[in-house]
């Protein structure tokens, strides 16, 4: 199959004239950015306790859903199976709480995790390409989801973890707000590393592979192995993804590789068309509608973001795309 | 510039192919084909349709793997070596479309291609970007650096691809079609830009434009069915018998008889069936056909006629609906317009498609591929499986068979035995003498003969151009996107020479 | 005896692997052609099977007039469900994710439906007891449901392979499947085949569901389960091949079955490592750059 799912060579088609991208001003962006942290970091002294959770839940899949990004919104591939990775770090994490309950480190094990079962994985994931690589992204993270409950440490039950301390010497974190405090600095790190990923020539070369790659095979590179590599690197961000998650919840359980969590984040990698700030915001909106407003719905947070899918695959997304486009990507 | 060989022996070719072949089953797209390419060498491949250029280009890029047969590439034994190490080796290519990572900028898809930069690397390295724009310089197309590829204008866009290329700093340049669907004036463009190349490069392209061939190239190598013709300098090749012979197609075996359809027409003043009105087509931007006006009259065989890439196959296509036809074009079956009809719709209306390459459907039976089309009830005319059938005797023995079981020769009859299935009023041919053995082709100008006899309007795209004069009624010369010449077959037959210079090597070629 | 011989754990086990591959053939069989024939990934295919499972639970009277209610309100709600489909997929042509998106959303929003009609626990689905016991071979009980089952499924998938392999109307969508412009050209009605398709396809899933709830039960997630093994099939049989998919249900059938007898824990591997051997393979047969 031959057809690009990328929405962004659609994107890049339409046309944006110059003076309209200049008709934003520079300090906009960096301004909106300084007053969503300011916002961001004010939380907790905001709202409620439940909210803060639920802001923490979606730092959680705001870092999976750039996992998801990596892949779609880069090298063209649409992944259904991330949260299988975000599992496999959750696990690592866990295991590693029994010795440890410091947070930087269940973080570093996790990411390892994460990318150790991506690399395994993705041998067979990058062989295909467009719908079928939907399909067995799709069919490998179901499996690792039956493995889980097969033979994960504490079964379908699940696995409790302590509570994680931030930096040596601090004190276990309990309350929501602090725990979300330390998700919000984990996943602003992550962030950093992802956006200065986005920057480089690697990237480059995954955005010439999703538009055409036998251009960029002739030009002396192994696209398997590239995507190899994005693979793996996405596998990190979502086994990252998996040690904040049990931050948040001290919980994993084999559900946490479940389809729905995947779906989540391919969704709001698209909400995003190629923009990680977008594919962030996509998350954290999709987890309000599922969460936040199913549960002033009586419990319908599954319709909530059954009607969110199909509002993005009508909606003319490619508009979308137009719009965060307009923010030049970097230039040589 | 002075180019010392790294290799110690400097009169090896830089890229020798020793009986090279690649074959699908028992069909082989290249056959044993040796050439030599020395370091400078400006050598060109021609060959009409199905002879195995772009299969050959694809065999030395890597894409494909040769099936039988050497290839050395600067003293290397290059076989077994996958495309990236190649390019990185410097063989460096085009496509026939433009292959181009279309979201980035100009710059950027140059950039991709030049060597020597980290992966990890967040900032380019400035020479990386001098280099590319040195390279965006030689091909004239710093103005649009900053434009993403796809807002570039098509020959821009090949220009890019050129330029993409030479980033790569190649020893090697495989060009693949370059003129495709450019306008004269970029053709001289890019002939410029070839021989403008520096004398390290050595540059193997592929193309249907014969008057470009012979102004860039000192070596050209014709291929016929996969195999090797000749090679010598293009005014060898001009002068050489087999050629004209390879490029007007094999001579059937009987000689045009005296009896034929165009004496003995039933429907000499027949009103025409299918009025093709200022028909245009393009692909991604690049004119394919422009103003096409063609009538076609029942019991009349109507062939176009043209070089290779002319646009018969796209005219085929668009009338059939099965690729779109560009504003303004008009096309009427029977005085009804079907422009606006879907491919389904122009089928049920009375044309049938016997299309290029056959397309019959894997995995169905003969029996199958018969039953499939059903006659539309309004229609006057009918016809049974069976009554085709006794037309082609040879299917009616393999009923059970599908289509990789049988002979080319079968396969074609198969196609144009579904077509006629759905007893249609127009008959659309495309190429259906291509790969076949000349007692076939007899057989098939038989066919078509007496089909046009029965009141069948033929429209026949044909590059074998004495099967053409054999059968036909007019003929239509496409070149240039256009249609040259229209003119009564009787009034060719007897000097075909005149069309010889429009569907060969022209003999006025440009220096 | 050589039948006593032949029954053993193992065999039984293998029978149920019988009973869940051709379960699974009539629910791939649908996927594969709507996946071949019209593009469309559908990720509400597991639905459709929860649906007809439900249904079952549902009419479920403990006799054969249930089943008979439920087979024909199955047919009913597959051909809906596959023309609402089709419906909806329709606008997005040439856009896959847009389709899973859109695919996913139906089947988010009906399977919250399901639990809030149904109940969110699982639930168990007696097969009519007429056929309800079960018959000893040799030394083991069988239930008599599953020997009916398998019978049934046989002849469905015996039905299906006849119908699109052998007759004009399997041709046509066949022809579709090789080259859908080539059959437009020919008079082929390729946008009523792809509709076609996809009702006959729910209709299979819905019917599977029904004749298949005692076998795999209503429960919340039963649809993402039927979903990736029908996938599964899909992906190693090869898209739009009813032979593939055959051949492949029945490995998975016995993978999920005497598979964890065996090795427990494993299936999921053999799984993996059966796609990944189909991808390579497959591979390998389309190259790039083939001259056409």
């Amino acid at each position: 199959m031959t057809t690009t799912l990328t929405p962004s060579p659609g994107a890049a088609t339409t046309p944006t004239p110059n003076s309209r991208r200049r008709s934003i001003p520079v300090w906009l962006p960096a301004v909106a950015g300084a007053v969503a942290l300011a916002g961001a970091v004010g939380l907790p002294w905001l709202v409620n306790g439940y909210v803060i959770s639920l802001a923490a839940t979606g730092l959680v899949m705001a870092v999976l859903a750039m996992s998801a990004q990596v892949l779609v919104g880069l090298a063209g591939l649409p992944p259904l199976g991330q949260a299988a990775y975000l599992a496999v770090g959750a696990y690592t994490a866990a295991t590693i709480a029994t010795v440890t309950s410091l947070g930087p480190i269940q973080l570093l094990a996790a990411t390892a995790g994460g990318a150790v079962a991506a690399a395994v994985t993705g041998l067979l994931a990058v062989r295909a390409r467009g719908t079928t690589f939907l399909m067995v992204t799709f069919g490998l993270g179901e499996l690792v989801h039956a493995a889980a409950n097969a033979w994960a440490p504490g079964g379908s039950e699940g696995v409790h973890t302590p509570p994680v301390i931030a930096l040596p010497g601090l004190p276990a974190m309990v309350r929501p707000g602090w725990v979300y405090l330390y998700v919000l600095a984990c996943t602003l790190l992550i962030g950093v590393a992802v956006a200065l990923l986005v920057r480089s020539r690697f990237a480059l070369l995954l955005r010439g592979i999703a538009a055409h790659e036998p251009r960029v095979q002739a030009t002396g590179h192994h696209p398997g192995r590239l995507l190899l590599a994005a693979y793996v690197l996405a596998g990190g961000i979502a086994g990252a993804a998996g040690a904040l998650s049990i931050a948040v919840t001290r919980y994993v359980s084999p559900a946490d590789a479940a389809m729905g969590i995947s779906a989540l984040a391919l969704a709001a990698a698209l909400i995003g068309s190629g923009s990680m700030t977008g594919a962030c915001a996509g998350a954290i909106l999709l987890v309000a509608a599922r969460d936040w407003a199913g549960g002033l719905l009586a419990g319908h947070g599954t319709t909530l973001l059954g009607l969110c899918f199909l509002l993005l695959a009508y909606l003319p997304r490619h508009r979308l795309a137009d719009l965060t486009c307009r923010f030049p990507w970097r230039r040589p | 510039m002075t180019t010392p060989s790294p290799h110690p022996n400097t009169n090896s070719p830089l890229l020798r192919l020793e009986g090279v072949s690649r074959s699908y089953g028992v069909r082989h797209a290249v056959d044993e084909v040796s050439l030599d390419l020395h370091a400078g060498a400006r050598h060109a491949i021609i060959g009409p349709n199905g002879a195995g250029k772009s299969t050959l280009l694809h065999l030395i890029a890597g894409t494909l793997r040769p099936t039988a047969g050497r290839i050395r590439y600067a003293g290397h034994d290059i076989r077994r070596w996958p495309p990236h190490r190649r390019a990185r080796a410097g063989i460096a290519r085009t496509w026939q479309h433009p292959a181009l990572t279309r979201p980035l900028t100009a710059a950027q898809n140059v950039l991709l291609a030049v060597p020597g930069q980290r992966l990890a690397a967040l900032r380019t390295d400035p020479r990386a970007v001098a280099a590319a724009y040195q390279a965006l310089t030689q091909v004239g197309l710093t103005d649009h650096a900053d434009l993403p590829a796809a807002r570039l204008a098509y020959g821009d866009q090949r220009r890019l691809e050129i330029a993409v290329a030479l980033a790569g700093r190649p020893r090697l340049l495989l060009l693949d079609e370059p003129s495709a669907g450019l306008t004269t004036g970029e053709i001289t463009g890019l002939t410029q830009l070839i021989r403008a190349l520096p004398a390290d490069i050595s540059v193997l392209l592929v193309d249907h434009n014969l008057d470009m061939v012979a102004a860039v190239a000192d070596t050209v190598t014709v291929l016929h069915h996969g195999r090797h013709i000749t090679t010598g300098t293009p005014t060898d090749i001009r002068d050489h018998p087999d050629v004209r012979r390879v490029y007007l197609g094999a001579t059937p075996t009987s000689p045009p008889a005296p009896t034929n359809a165009a004496s003995a027409c039933p429907h000499p003043t027949g009103a025409p069936v299918l009025r093709v009105r200022d028909l245009r087509a393009g692909y991604t931007g690049a004119a394919v056909l422009t103003d096409i006006t063609l009538d076609v009259r029942a019991g009349r065989v109507t062939a176009v006629v043209g070089r290779n890439g002319a646009g018969k196959t796209t005219l085929i296509n668009t009338i059939a609906g099965l690729h779109p036809a560009g504003p303004g074009s008009d096309i009427h079956l029977h005085g009804r317009s079907v422009a606006g009809l879907d491919t389904r719709a122009r089928a049920r209306a009375g044309l049938g498609l016997v299309p290029q390459g056959r397309r019959l459907f894997a995995g169905l039976t003969v029996d199958e591929h018969l039953a499939l089309p059903t006659p539309h009830p309004t229609r006057a005319r009918t016809v049974t499986p069976r009554q085709v059938l006794d037309l082609f005797p040879a299917l009616a023995e393999r009923r059970h068979h599908r289509p990789d079981q049988l002979s080319g020769g079968e396969q074609q009859m198969l196609a144009l035995a579904r077509a006629l299935v759905a007893a249609p009023d127009v008959l659309l041919l495309d190429e259906p003498s291509e790969g076949l053995a000349p007692a076939v082709i007899s057989h098939l100008a038989a066919i078509i003969t007496s089909l046009a006899n029965r009141g069948t309007a033929v429209l026949l795209a044909e590059q074998n151009l004495p099967l053409a004069l054999h059968v036909a009624h007019d003929i239509a010369v496409l070149d240039r996107a256009r249609i040259a010449r229209h003119v009564a077959t009787a009034d060719l037959r007897d000097c075909p020479d005149q069309l010889h210079d429009l569907l060969t090597i022209p003999a006025t070629a440009t220096a | 005896m050589g039948l006593d011989g032949l029954v053993n754990a193992y065999t039984i086990t293998a029978l149920d692997g019988v009973a869940h591959g051709l379960l699974l053939f009539v629910i791939a069989a649908g996927l594969t052609l709507i996946v071949g024939v019209a593009g469309v990934f559908s990720m509400a295919h597991g639905t459709l099977y929860l649906a007809g499972a439900y249904l079952a639970w549902h009419l479920a009277d403990g006799g054969f007039t249930g089943l008979t209610l439920a087979l024909a309100a199955a047919v009913a709600v597959g051909a809906l469900g596959g023309a609402g489909l089709a419906a909806a997929v329709r606008p997005l042509t040439d856009r896959p994710l847009d389709q899973v998106l859109a695919t996913l959303g139906v089947a988010y929003i009906a399977a919250d439906q399901f639990s809030t009609v149904f109940g969110a626990e699982p639930r168990s689905v007696d097969p009519p007891q007429a056929v309800a016991g079960s018959v000893s071979l040799g030394a083991f009980q069988y239930p008599v449901y599953r020997l009916g089952f398998i019978a049934v499924a046989a002849v469905l998938a015996v039905a299906l392979f006849w119908l699109v392999e052998r007759s004009r109307t399997g041709a046509v969508v066949r022809a579709v499947v090789a080259d859908a412009g080539m059959a437009a050209a020919i008079g082929l009605r390729t946008g009523i085949v792809r509709t076609g398709v996809l009702v006959g396809g729910g209709v299979l899933a819905v019917t599977a569901g029904v004749l298949g709830a005692p076998v795999i039960g209503p429960a919340p997630g039963a649809d993402t389960t039927i979903l990736v093994y029908s996938l599964i099939v899909c992906v190693v049989g090869g898209l739009g091949s009813i032979r593939g998919a055959l051949l492949a249900a029945l490995g998975v059938g016995q993978t999920l079955t005497l598979g964890v007898a065996l090795a427990p824990g494993a299936a999921a591997f053999v799984l993996a490592a059966a796609m990944l051997a189909a991808l390579t393979l497959r591979q390998r047969t389309t190259l790039p750059g083939r001259p056409a």
